[in-house]
């Protein structure tokens, strides 16, 4: 996914343009070998390969969180509203972290407190059975599911759920499952113009479920990675009935999570409450300790972080769930004895890359001394410093199985700053000793601090750089097109789940170049593509991880579409009153399952 | 005094259809909603599905037709019934823009009446005393404070409060509570903001009433009462007052119809989501049905207390002939 969908784009301005002020607030301190010892553990726990969880390990109820006691209500402080309510729709962070409260879906990752994490059977007993050589997989469903209305849960429900996102008014959520069953592209739709709501469904060869608690996924090629597909809230259950009120279902779900919406005041609040027909018995990842969760919006990260750096009053009870430290204000909560204490950090999926447009830098030696040119050190701090995020080597984030720590075949680690020498040589080499470059930034205060660093860095290193300023909010959509007339331009790339799998098709297959299409260097690499096809068949998720490593090693030395310049981290506060507080890898945010009221 | 009623909400009712006509030809011609509103995996199928949807298949004029029907008929739409009065759905919320716009409103009108209520008070207060104590210490002091306080502003006073006494913990942070549940807690969360609305509003109470309320004193049958062996506290307030309160009265008017319509600022400030912030968030997103829903709302509660200021000129003076 992309850092951020446009209008989270725009919301991400401000965060990011608040990094820039953070200059000192993450360098030096005593802080930094315990963050640095931090910071690799994390990464180390995050790059983990994920592996699938057993039919025990499915079963419920979830793992107790130490301490914890039920009641209270959990005050949440978020900057944004939510856009979609219907899971079908849901796709950034922020909505993931809520449906991890209301709703249930096939799979989930399982996290335990020393941060390994499985996947496991949420409604159904198991990750999946997996036949045909991964092109079949079958989920049976447990006993005593049902949804927030007293409905039990059936396969009917999981068919419905699937099929709806064939429907023309479904347009934001993910589209794996639905091209893995029925085309890549948009061309899925074909199979079900309509979605379910016509009477018509997905022939049995493609989905079937032969009785009330048996679903049946054929695809046409091996999918391996259908039971992490189906731990995103997109593939959440939807009921097979009336209440599905198709667009308008966006402003009033049916929840199956172990909460449910009282009410819903977009921009304004939201209250959930406990869900009476949640059976913890059911369920292996989620808990409901607090009585409710009472969120509101509008609260900007520099006003989340200082209430809950005050922990006053209702601040106390307080998280947010995706609202990060404000960057200016990093070095008053580390010199915060009381605030300090109550930080939960990590890194997230994006990796923030130049890319080149591999249609006018055509010679490599050019990509090269761009790469080298950049001053990396210098993005890292505009963008919040350390605790922000750090300089990336590749461009596989830590957060992704398969990231080697350490891999740095341009030296960016050891030259944090650019090496403007080597990347004039290499301009010379390539006869194209100033040279017209020209640079597309976003109008977002972040991206034009940057883009005054980057100018500066390639005009030393014998660039004529021609800056041109996009409009942030349609800035996507523009670099998406395949003749968007620039040489290079800055995007954020980060997985949708913890495989390389989401990362590398996604960006660099160069049979899915067309307009709006994430593959914005548009790499066409007969090798890079044949692999691709290649490795997205294998069933094995460990062989397949070290096959995209290589791959992965393979696009970045050999083919250059994209300079890595940095992964982005997260830093948030808690009040004091609450418990439970861990990181989750699935979210990237702090875990809003295991929160619990101390008192 | 009907006839003029009658008269004036008629012009205000061809000000707010042109005001409407204007604001939505100029927004909905200016793009695609539609692709506004469309998600990361749209389609032109989509795009079509959404137009139909929203009526936006249809001619702009009758999309504006439709539009105005629907806030005296109700619409139906393909996520429901929207009821009268409908000002249609928000393109990236998908809910009904009246029933937001109404959902804002207390939060907006507590923060107005409040605030009003404060700063009118101290005001008024600190005004008439600057005037009977004209040329004295307190005059000079009162003069001068209200000098200094009419050059602040709430983005600038507003986090020095906050800093002060809610992220100091001296108070919990602004919020809206629901007056008929809770009046203490609505009292309690809306304290701070309207003692940094009137702050910044006060001074020009003061000063207005300090004004008017000498140039009353000054007036002749002002100083006929007084000769006529009235006390000077009762010639201050049954005569000078009165005479001095239409100025006073007219820029409350104003001021009133802007904070109903949204007090952007303040609420911005406070994370308070009233009509102001609502605009704010519209106008980000270029969510046009909002907009023009707010935009609409706003300029007819300016109408209106328009003509209830108009309509109280004739109270207070009876030398105003309504007619």
């Amino acid at each position: 996914m992309n850092a951020l969908s446009t209008r989270r784009a725009r919301a991400a301005i401000v965060a990011l343009a608040a990094g820039s002020l953070a200059l000192t607030g993450c360098s030096g301190g005593s802080n930094n070998n315990k963050d640095k010892a931090q910071t690799d553990a994390d990464a180390a726990a995050q790059a983990k390969t994920i592996p699938m969880g057993t039919a025990a390990d499915s079963t419920g109820p979830a793992v107790a969180v130490k301490g914890a006691r039920n009641g209270g209500t959990i005050r949440v402080y978020q900057r944004d509203s939510y856009n979609h309510l219907d899971p079908g729709q849901m796709y950034v962070s922020d909505m993931k972290a809520l449906s991890q409260l209301i709703f249930r879906g096939l799979t989930a990752f399982k996290q335990d407190d020393k941060g390994n994490a499985k996947v496991v059977g949420d409604l159904a007993t198991d990750a999946g059975q997996m036949s045909d050589g991964g092109k079949t997989w079958k989920y049976t469903l447990k006993d005593g599911i049902k949804f927030e209305d007293g409905k039990p849960i059936t396969s009917k429900d999981i068919r419905h759920s699937i099929e709806r996102l064939y429907a023309k008014f479904i347009t934001d959520g993910p589209t794996y499952v639905q091209t893995w069953l029925s085309g890549a592209g948009t061309t899925y739709r074909k199979a079900l113009p309509d979605g379910p709501y016509k009477g018509d469904h997905l022939p049995k060869s493609v989905l079937d479920t032969p009785d009330d608690k048996t679903i049946i996924f054929h695809f046409k090629k091996p999918q391996s990675q259908l039971p992490y597909a189906l731990t995103m809230p997109g593939y959440s259950v939807v009921p097979d009935s009336a209440k599905d009120t198709k667009d308008a279902y966006d402003v009033a779900p049916v929840c199956s999570g172990p909460y449910k919406i009282a009410s819903f005041k977009s921009g304004k609040s939201m209250q959930l409450v406990r869900n009476k027909n949640w059976d913890a018995k059911t369920d292996p990842v989620h808990h409901q300790y607090p009585d409710g969760f009472n969120i509101t919006f509008n609260h900007q990260a520099s006003d989340s972080t200082k209430r809950l750096m005050a922990d006053q009053g209702e601040a106390k009870n307080a998280v947010s769930f995706t609202n990060a430290v404000d960057p200016t204000l990093t070095k008053d909560v580390l010199n915060n004895a009381s605030a300090s204490k109550r930080m939960v950090q990590g890194y997230q999926p994006y990796v923030w890359q130049m890319n080149f447009n591999m249609d006018r830098l055509k010679d490599k030696r050019i990509r090269d001394a761009i790469t080298y040119a950049l001053p990396d050190q210098q993005l890292v701090r505009l963008n919040g410093g350390s605790y922000g995020g750090e300089i990336a080597g590749g461009l596989l984030a830590p957060t992704v199985a398969g990231y080697k720590k350490g891999y740095d075949p341009y030296g960016k680690l050891s030259h944090p700053n650019g090496e403007p020498e080597k990347a004039k040589k290499l301009l010379k080499e390539a006869g194209k000793t100033g040279m017209k470059l020209v640079y597309a930034y976003s109008n977002t205060e972040s991206r034009q601090k940057e883009a005054v660093a980057i100018e500066d860095a390639l005009t030393k290193a014998g660039f004529n750089v021609q800056k041109k300023e996009v409009d942030a909010a349609s800035w996507y959509e523009q670099m998406g097109k395949v003749d968007n007339g620039f040489d290079i331009y800055m995007t954020g790339w980060g997985q949708d789940w913890p495989d390389a799998s989401t990362v590398i098709p996604p960006s660099y297959d160069g049979t899915t170049i067309q307009d709006g299409a994430s593959n914005y260097s548009h790499v066409n690499d007969k090798h890079v593509n044949s692999e691709i096809a290649r490795i997205s068949e294998i069933t094995d998720v460990k062989k397949a991880t070290e096959e995209w490593q290589k791959l992965h090693q393979y696009i970045v030395e050999k083919v250059n579409p994209a300079a890595p310049a940095f992964y982005t981290k997260v830093l948030q506060l808690y009040g004091s009153n609450v418990g439970g507080i861990r990181y989750n890898l699935d979210v990237s945010y702090l875990d809003p399952n295991t929160l619990y009221l101390k008192k | 005094m009907l006839q003029f009623l009658l008269r004036r909400t008629f012009g205000a009712v061809v000000i707010l259809v042109l005001l409407s006509a204007f604001t939505f030809f100029v927004f909905f011609g200016a793009g695609d909603p539609a692709a506004m509103s469309c998600g990361k995996n749209c389609t032109a199928d989509n795009i079509a599905l959404i137009h139909q949807n929203l009526g936006l298949d249809k001619p702009l004029p009758t999309q504006y037709w439709d539009w105005l029907v629907g806030i005296f008929a109700g619409r139906d739409y393909s996520i429901g019934h929207c009821s009268a009065p409908c000002f249609g759905y928000s393109f990236a919320t998908k809910q009904d823009v009246w029933s937001t716009l109404i959902d804002r409103l207390p939060t907006t009108a507590s923060l107005a009446i409040g605030g009003a209520a404060v700063f009118l008070t101290v005001g008024l207060g600190t005004g008439l005393l600057a005037a009977y104590k004209r040329g004295s210490l307190i005059d000079k002091v009162l003069t001068s404070i209200s000098m200094v306080l009419s050059s602040a502003q709430i983005y600038i006073l507003g986090p020095i409060a906050l800093g002060l006494f809610v992220y100091s913990g001296l108070m919990d942070s602004p919020k809206y509570v629901n007056f008929t549940s809770d009046p203490a807690g609505w009292f309690m969360g809306l304290l701070l903001p309207w003692v940094v609305m009137a702050t910044i509003f006060t001074a020009q109470y003061t000063r207005m009433s300090r004004s008017t309320m000498i140039e009353q004193l000054q007036e002749e049958h002002v100083r006929t009462a007084k000769a006529k062996g009235m006390s000077s506290s009762y010639v201050f307030l049954r005569y000078a007052w009165r005479g001095s309160l239409i100025p006073i009265v007219t820029i409350l008017g104003m001021d009133l119809s802007s904070l109903f319509g949204g007090a952007m600022i303040t609420e911005f400030t406070f994370q308070l989501a009233g009509v102001g912030r609502l605009a704010i968030d519209s106008v980000i997103t270029l969510d046009l049905p909002m907009v023009l829903g707010v935009l609409v709302f706003s300029a007819a509660l300016i109408l209106v207390f328009n003509i209830i200021v108009d309509a109280t000129y004739a109270f207070i003076d009876p030398r105003v002939r309504l007619s």
